[in-house]
């Protein structure tokens, strides 16, 4: 029965394998993006990254890409902050972008500021985030731990004069992370569009 | 006297319609709706309530949205604008109808819906007054895409003394959607929290006797619940209990625990308002019985997701997934992956066959084996899922270092079967064996092997049933592996538990030694094929390591060996033993390098050749839809190198000449996803598709479109017949 001993003493190694989250690690992900490039969510280990979820064609988006969203965009990358923002909406629907291309000149007609956009028509990484709207925000702090995640704000509106008015939760996260402290609000219901997912 | 009855029967209907007439009511078209204010009673009377509702009619197909809108939507809002003194309170929501959009789950209305709001009318209104009422209503209407539309709708109300009459046209249709609207009804309604699951447990009086088919629970916060999920139903005498998916307000990311839970339960003979307090279920809310979830809502395209349908004709409900579980754990043992460890299981049958006392304590023995190792294996996999990492069956020959053990292990084993060492050789004569040692031990650690090498393969049946397990909560998980383990373990342990059977086989001898050295062979088998998953997940450094490790630990087994045949001897055997140690210390150090050894950077992967001028692509979800819009069928095979059944539908079935014209032939590509290695894209394509692990082959026809699933055991003809049909569309 030498096989005994070796079995007992390999049994821990087999427990090792994946280890246990205590927190909620953001799902990994991998993606290409408007030039083509293979992105991973691995590659920004280290740096805050945000998550939006997009469609152009949806009144909700719409209503922040007036300005507010650009901003936000604008001011967290100048932050060091990792901004990705992410169309999943399946070929044939609202928000599809057949290529990069398509997608850089919704970008620059709307003056997007984003580190970069995915194109993410199978809807991977939506499944993965289980987005639900567009937009739908999740912020994910430097250790890969899910910090933020649902509506842009609390005005469920698709009304860009509600905006001014608004308690915007993305920016509150942002700035709870980067003061150190923990994230204050770290879930809301998203409102918008749903997710133009394929047919199943 | 005719003129006057005459007069009387045209005219005076025509005075009522005049008097009844709320006058000015005019429809607001948006675009997909049309709105307008209607009031259930003709007029208003001071010191009263009024129901004045917002009337939708919307377009065919499209919606607008509940007070909650469920994943995606925005609900009706309505800013009133009434005279000094009159206010507006909240619209009274009718049920909503649950539309499903792809894996999302709203909550809406479709075809007319009105919207009641109560109007508080001051005593100090003057009768014979007529007053305006406006709304300004904004709503979001979506079909494929959503539309906000806007509205402002006026309604003239005179103000009467009293009592005030119906309106004719909408008095009564008003009157039924707030009698129809759901009301609190004194239900008693408690939640509590078990792991992911909440359980809401209503009873009371209206729910005697009620029909709790398609039972549905609509809360009132966005964030309560998961609301694509199933609402399991169990029923009881006074009562029922819906398991709800816990939603963010009842997460670890909530803030503050929540102290209720309320919305509305819908029924199919009425609608009810229900605030749940935290504490145990009452008695009577459950007990007799379940029932089936409400199914998926109404429109809205594809139906529930995710069900681990496709694989032999899907699978529905935990009795048939257990039912597939015992099936697929049965045909387990004829899939290629099982066949190594299975001879070391052979080898112990055959040698204690004419024990019959012996042969059924090992048969249980190793039945318990495979149901503990299976168990703690699913038990780990689900904590680890539900830690969020994206693993799925079979992960632990993902590690590199369990690899590696394993390896080695076999490699023992194997040298045991040949011969080279026994284990106390003394006591068991020529029948000793790894797993004919006399001891329990030795046939439940073979199960345990068998299980932890040779199951990470999925076989039919067993496929659908593991995507069904690990979408359900823990103990319904655990019970569909159990089903899977004793399906396993049932041939070895019926054969043990047939004498009859056992003794057709021939008297012990010397051929049993022949049989051991030659069941050796697909041992060692299994050892190479260990040591070449470990190569294509650890690299060529590591590799040589391994091998290295590999000759000390065969060199550590022969001096043990030799030691203990000096003992038995009667001789001094400390020397062998030294020698055995050093070895099997110098294999462990080896064995450590080569997993710290460097492992390559995975270069960009070249196409790789499957077989005669079929190239594999690797596999992207983008590159799928790419391909896809091309015009091309493209097939997938999900699989890994520790899946050898995969190997041998890729050598079988996919290598060959005939295939590579068909795919020509077809405009067809391959697609290769190659899960030896952990992958949380391959991990979430899989569980797309309610599967847990590997093989996997989709078809995908060109254009767009779902794939179909093909069998996990492959034939050339059958990939042939597949793509062709996906060809013509």
């Amino acid at each position: 029965m030498i096989t005994r001993r070796l079995i007992v003493a390999s049994a821990p190694l087999v427990v090792l394998a994946p280890s246990l989250a205590l927190a909620a690690p953001a799902p990994a992900f991998t993606a290409r993006d408007i030039d083509g490039k293979t992105r991973s969510l691995a590659e920004f280990k280290g740096k805050t990254v945000v998550l939006e979820w997009v469609n152009e064609g949806c009144p909700y988006v719409k209503k922040h890409y007036s300005g507010n969203m650009q901003g936000l965009q604008q001011a967290a990358t100048a932050d060091g902050v990792v901004w990705l923002s992410v169309a999943s909406s399946a070929p044939g629907k609202q928000g599809y972008f057949a290529d990069g291309a398509q997608a850089k000149t919704w970008m620059t007609a709307k003056g997007a500021k984003p580190t970069t956009l995915l194109l993410d028509p199978e809807g991977v990484v939506a499944t993965a985030y289980k987005a639900k709207t567009t937009p739908h925000m999740y912020v994910i702090d430097p250790a890969g731990q899910l910090v933020y995640q649902g509506a842009i704000d609390d005005k469920p509106s698709s009304k860009p004069e509600d905006i001014a008015t608004a308690k915007n939760y993305v920016a509150a996260a942002l700035s709870d992370l980067k003061a150190g402290r923990k994230v204050a609000v770290p879930a809301s219901q998203p409102y918008g569009c749903a997710v133009k997912y394929k047919d199943a | 006297m005719l003129l006057r009855r005459l007069f009387a029967a045209v005219l005076a209907p025509l005075a009522l319609l005049a008097a009844a007439l709320p006058a000015g009511a005019e429809v607001v078209k948006t675009g997909h709706i049309e709105v307008e204010l209607v009031s259930q009673e003709a007029a208003a009377v001071p010191g009263s309530t009024v129901f004045v509702a917002l009337r939708q009619k919307i377009q065919p197909h499209w919606h607008t949205y509940w007070r909650n809108p469920g994943d995606a939507g925005d609900a009706t809002k309505i800013v009133w604008t009434l005279p000094a003194g009159w206010t507006a309170g909240d619209i009274v929501w009718p049920t909503p109808e649950r539309v499903r959009v792809g894996p999302l789950q709203d909550y809406a209305y479709s075809g007319e819906v009105l919207l009641p709001v109560p109007i508080t009318v001051p005593a100090s209104a003057k009768p014979g007054q007529t007053v305006t009422l406006q709304a300004a209503a904004a709503f979001l209407v979506c079909e494929e895409i959503c539309v906000p539309e806007d509205a402002v709708v006026t309604l003239s109300l005179p103000v009467v003394a009293g009592p005030a009459k119906p309106d004719p046209k909408w008095g009564e249709t008003v009157g039924k959607v707030l009698a129809a609207a759901p009301k609190p009804a004194g239900l008693k309604a408690t939640w509590k929290k078990d792991g992911e699951t909440l359980k809401l447990s209503v009873t009371g009086a209206a729910l005697k006797d009620a029909d709790f088919a398609e039972a549905y629970f609509f809360p009132y916060s966005g964030k309560a619940i998961d609301h694509a999920a199933p609402q399991a139903i169990e029923r009881g005498p006074e009562g029922l209990t819906l398991s709800l998916t816990a939603g963010f307000d009842f997460g670890p990311e909530a803030t503050e625990a929540p102290t209720e839970l309320s919305g509305v339960l819908a029924l199919k003979g009425g609608s009810y308002e229900i605030t749940a307090t935290p504490g145990e279920r009452p008695a009577g809310s459950v007990g007799l019985g379940s029932l089936p979830a409400a199914g998926a809502g109404s429109t809205g395209g594809s139906q529930a997701s995710g069900g681990a349908a496709a694989d032999a004709s899907g699978v529905g409900g935990l009795p048939v997934a257990l039912l597939f579980a015992f099936l697929g754990g049965l045909i387990l043992n004829l899939m290629p992956c099982v066949f190594p460890v299975l001879s070391m299981k052979a080898a112990s049958l055959a040698a204690h066959a004419h024990d019959a006392g012996k042969t059924r304590a090992q048969g249980l023995a190793f039945l318990f084996g495979v149901v503990a190792t299976f168990l703690a294996l699913a038990g780990l996999l689900i904590a680890v899922r539900a830690g969020g990492e994206a693993v799925g069956w079979g992960f632990q020959l993902q590690s590199p270092a369990v690899v590696a053990v394993l390896s080695l292990l076999m490699l023992l084993v194997a040298l045991n079967l040949s011969g080279v060492f026994e284990v106390g050789a003394a006591v068991q004569g020529a029948a000793g064996g790894v797993s004919a040692g006399s001891g329990l031990a030795g046939a439940f650690l073979t199960g345990a092997l068998a299980v932890i090498v040779a199951a990470p393969c999925t076989a039919p049946f067993m496929a659908g049933a593991l995507g069904f397990a690990l979408t359900q909560p823990p103990a319904f998980a655990l019970l569909v592996f159990l089903a899977l383990a004793i399906g396993f373990a049932a041939p070895f342990v019926i054969l043990a538990f047939a004498p009859g059977l056992l003794k057709k086989l021939p008297r012990p001898g010397a051929w049993m030694d022949v049989l051991k050295h030659a069941l050796a062979f697909p041992m060692y088998g299994a050892a190479a094929w260990l040591v070449w998953v470990f190569s294509q997940q650890a690299g060529g450094v590591a590799l040589a390591l391994l091998l290295a490790a590999a000759v000390l630990v065969a060199f550590a087994a022969w001096a043990y060996g030799l030691g203990e045949a000096r003992r038995f001897a009667g001789k001094a055997p400390l020397v062998a033993f030294g020698f055995a140690l050093a070895g099997l210390a110098g294999g462990v150090a080896l064995t450590v390098g080569a997993l710290k050894a460097p492992v390559p950077a995975a270069g960009p992967q070249a196409a790789e050749v499957a077989g005669p001028g079929l190239a594999a692509e690797p596999w992207s979800p983008e590159r799928v839809a790419a391909l896809q819009a091309e015009g091309k069928v493209v097939m997938v095979d999900f699989t890994a190198d520790w899946c050898v059944t995969c190997k041998v539908n890729e050598k079988t079935a996919l290598a060959g000449p005939r295939l590579a014209d068909a795919f020509k032939a077809q405009n067809a590509v391959l697609l290769k996803a190659d899960w030896t290695k952990r992958d949380a894209t391959i991990a979430a394509a899989l569980a797309e598709h309610g599967r847990a692990g590997v093989p996997l082959y989709l078809v995908y026809p060109k254009g767009a479109g779902a794939p179909v699933i093909l069998p996990q055991l492959l034939t050339e003809g059958l990939v042939i017949e597949a793509v062709e049909k996906a060809a013509k569309g």
